[in-house]
């Protein structure tokens, strides 16, 4: 055997060896999440020390960036001048939950969690993560005031009140381009029928493909599921779905998804089913919104307005070339006037000083107005005048969901986080796969995680 | 692991040191010294690890904790799940496709570029995605295959000779292959230069012998280039083959998965386990199931190079 073969043999023996140690590194998750938890504790051992000169301190942890921090940024330091307790952010962008988790079995976790989804919620007030309200000495009772009828009921588990929601945005509604629906003549769609009726129209007036959708990000299907379900099967039969008693195999889901069929197919959506498959949320966005669109429609939650305005493309004008219009009513009625929201829960991990103010603090009309004041976001605290929120479509949003004969809280975010992903069964479903069969190992997973979270 | 310490403990046996100037005793002595920081690295980093997740495995592991055992629970749903099935599945698909064209490619362009004066030059581009790190390879091609040809490259090339625009990823009968030839791209350079390498070694005069003999190119290429490369063939194809089964990045990447689960693979499975759900004891299970198939692999892989030490 000659030198440089026996060069080569080396070379790949030593690749092979870094392959075995890396592949070593992929059987052990949880030894790389125990990393991370080493990590977080520094960054939360040092937030304390830079801020020990004020009145006390705290930490709050949650998952925005961008924008969205700068404008709870705002809260905090509105929160720094009533109390002089300096509440410090902590951004976790991805997997949330995960390190979490992680910061409390290190035994060093942040003081104050906002946590996006109920099944986070009930995962970590049962393992003891998170402090009952009333722990903090803090009168649920006595919060019941500040809030609409069931705003609170979401953050409770097992009956105590664990978390509070602070933030949330509607998801029934539906945007679509006033000056396209103008040049076509077609009016706004109140019901099931006239929204079908108005695709063909736009169809007919040369919009080939009326409808956007994104829906490569899987969320924004089931976002699709629960509004059509929520409309068609009623608030009621809509929480049963998403609770323990939820039956996936009963005719009223798989008749939703047929429902969401009737729009969501190849002759509507840009690009097809496949296309949509292959398209991101933000990308669905900019088929209705971008400078040259594709669609006249989009259906998403509230928090289309921002991106679009801000980031698609800021040449749109609200109300001219951007808003939105009520999801359509079925022809049960039993949903009309309902509204579905997606919003987030503050909750306490420690009983530091300063938390129980901050908790506080996030309940009143001060902190809901300098954050409604933003454009980030629907304030779910009833003092918060109209008149705070900065766009009209804001305004429209919040009113829309004070005004709701029902609310209730996204659907996908409520089950158990050891469900089986709905997003992927809903996009199974979409490209025409056996839906009874999809159904059936849907509610077994979900039955199980149910079961499995006692 | 254990290719390293055998490759240098076989050339042990032949020492300058005089006999007897150790006992043998404490010449045990002095191997376990040596052997002792590598061991309690791999202790450490390697045993640990793997034996936390095997027991980890036979419990409920909420969250990352011992909470409950369950016996075999985990395993067994596992391979009653569909998702899971199609997989490994998904995992086959790669190993077949993904390794065959990685080295099919890598000994063609080989061959070739060794013909042409610019060798290094085709060399050095076909390398170069090796460069990129999976992460960045898998957002330029998710840009390549976008659907609209206004953003996606593939379809506006496409769309210039009026071909269809199909969607890459979005496709469930296509996400695979549009997945795989990324996949290919960026490790081809890889068994190029290998291969290259290897194939550098064939002493010129054998080939001139065949040649004097009769045999046209392609003889020459199948009856001795190909033979005489098997072993670093073989190597490189145990290699692609483990890095196909702890595959993660490229479909984290583009398509998560989708659309729907047509386009998961083990390890972006026991991903979702652990860090989505939380279940931990079911992404345990997992993570031992990619451990046994990787054992004969490796297994073969070390007794190759063990008795491969004359070609």
């Amino acid at each position: 055997m000659n030198r440089s073969l026996r060069i080569v043999t080396l070379f790949m023996a030593s690749a092979i060896v870094m392959a075995a140690c890396s592949s070593g590194g992929a059987t052990t998750a949880p030894s790389a999440a125990a990393g991370e938890s080493a990590a977080a504790s520094t960054v939360a051992s040092e937030a304390p020390a830079s801020a020990a000169a004020g009145g006390g301190s705290i930490t709050v942890t949650s998952l925005w960036g961008g924008s969205e921090q700068e404008a709870f940024q705002k809260v905090l330091d509105g929160f720094k001048t009533a109390t002089g307790i300096t509440a410090t952010y902590q951004a976790q962008r991805t997997d949330y939950a995960t390190v979490l988790q992680s910061k409390i079995t290190g035994g060093n976790p942040p003081d104050v969690a906002i946590m996006p989804g109920l099944g986070f919620l009930r995962q970590f007030a049962r393992s003891g993560g998170i402090k009952k309200v009333s722990d903090l000495g803090i009168d649920p009772a006595s919060l019941e005031a500040n809030y609409p009828p069931g705003i609170l009921d979401t953050g409770k588990v097992d009956g105590d009140l664990y978390g509070i929601m602070v933030k949330f945005n509607s998801k029934s509604t539906v945007w679509y381009r006033p000056d396209v629906f103008t040049k076509d003549s077609v009016s706004i769609p109140k019901t099931w029928d006239e929204f079908k009726a108005a695709l063909d129209k736009l169809q007919a007036a040369g919009e080939k493909t009326p409808l956007g959708l994104g829906a490569k990000d899987s969320w924004t299907l089931t976002d699709w599921f629960e509004e059509v379900y929520l409309r068609s099967a009623g608030a009621d039969a809509y929480k049963k779905l998403f609770s323990p008693d939820g039956d996936w195999t009963d005719p009223s889901v798989s008749a939703a998804i047929k429902s969401m069929q009737e729009v969501l197919n190849d002759k509507y959506v840009v690009g097809g089913i496949k296309g949509a498959l292959g398209t991101t949320f933000t990308d669905g966005i900019a088929e209705a919104f971008s400078a040259s669109p594709k669609a006249a429609v989009y259906f998403e939650g509230g928090f289309v307005g921002g991106i679009a305005t801000g980031q698609t493309n800021t040449a749109l004008k609200p109300g001219e070339t951007i808003d939105w219009f009520d999801f359509p009513t079925f022809a049960s009625g039993a949903g009309t006037g309902a509204a579905e929201i997606g919003g987030d829960e503050i909750a306490a991990l420690t009983t530091n000083p300063g938390v129980k103010e901050f908790i506080q603090y996030m309940t009143t009309a001060d902190a809901g107005t300098i954050w409604a004041g933003t454009g980030a976001i629907i304030s779910p605290v009833k003092a918060v005048a109209a008149s705070t929120y900065p766009t009209d479509l804001a305004k429209k949003e919040a009113a829309q969901v004070a005004g709701a004969t029902a609310v209730v809280y996204d659907g996908s975010d409520t089950l158990p986080a050891a469900s089986p992903d709905m997003g992927a069964m809903l996009q199974n479903a979409i490209q025409g796969q056996d839906l009874a069969g999809l159904l059936s190992t849907f509610n077994d997973g979900v039955k199980a995680a149910w079961a499995g979270e006692k | 692991m254990t290719a390293t310490p055998s490759l240098i403990g076989s050339k042990a046996p032949a020492p300058k040191v005089p006999r007897g100037a150790l006992t043998e005793r404490t010449r045990l002595v002095v191997v376990a010294i040596f052997l002792l920081p590598a061991a309690i690295l791999l202790a450490v980093f390697m045993v640990y690890p793997v034996l936390y997740t095997i027991r980890l495995s036979f419990d409920r592991g909420l969250g990352g904790n011992f909470t409950r055992i369950v016996g075999l629970d985990n395993y067994s749903s596992l391979f009653k799940d569909p998702t899971f099935i199609q997989a490994i599945v998904n995992n086959l698909l790669w190993i077949v496709f993904y390794t065959g064209f990685v080295i099919g490619l890598g000994l063609v362009i080989a061959v070739v570029a060794m013909r042409v004066r610019y060798e290094t030059i085709i060399k050095a581009i076909v390398f170069l995605p090796m460069a990129i790190a999976a992460t960045a390879l898998a957002v330029i091609w998710e840009f390549v295959y976008q659907p609209g040809a206004d953003i996606g490259l593939l379809n506006a090339i496409l769309g210039i000779f009026h071909g269809p625009a199909p969607s890459w990823l979005g496709d469930s009968g296509l996400v695979n292959a549009a997945l795989i030839a990324v996949g290919v791209w960026g490790s081809v350079g890889f068994a190029t230069v290998i291969l290259s390498a290897a194939l550098k070694g064939i002493p010129t005069e054998v080939l001139e012998a065949a040649r004097t003999d009769g045999a046209n190119e392609f003889q020459i290429f199948y009856r001795i280039i190909v033979p005489m490369v098997s072993l670093p063939i073989s190597v490189l194809a145990v290699t692609l083959t483990v890095n196909v089964i702890k595959l993660f990045d490229i479909p984290y990447v583009m398509t998560h998965g989708g659309p729907g689960t047509a386009s998961r693979v083990i390890a972006f499975q026991m991903y979702i386990q652990g860090f989505q759900s939380g279940q931990f004891g079911q992404a345990a299970a997992v993570a031992v199931v990619m451990l046994i198939i990787m054992i004969p692999i490796m297994a073969f892989n070390i007794r190759r190079f063990r008795t491969s030490s004359v070609v």
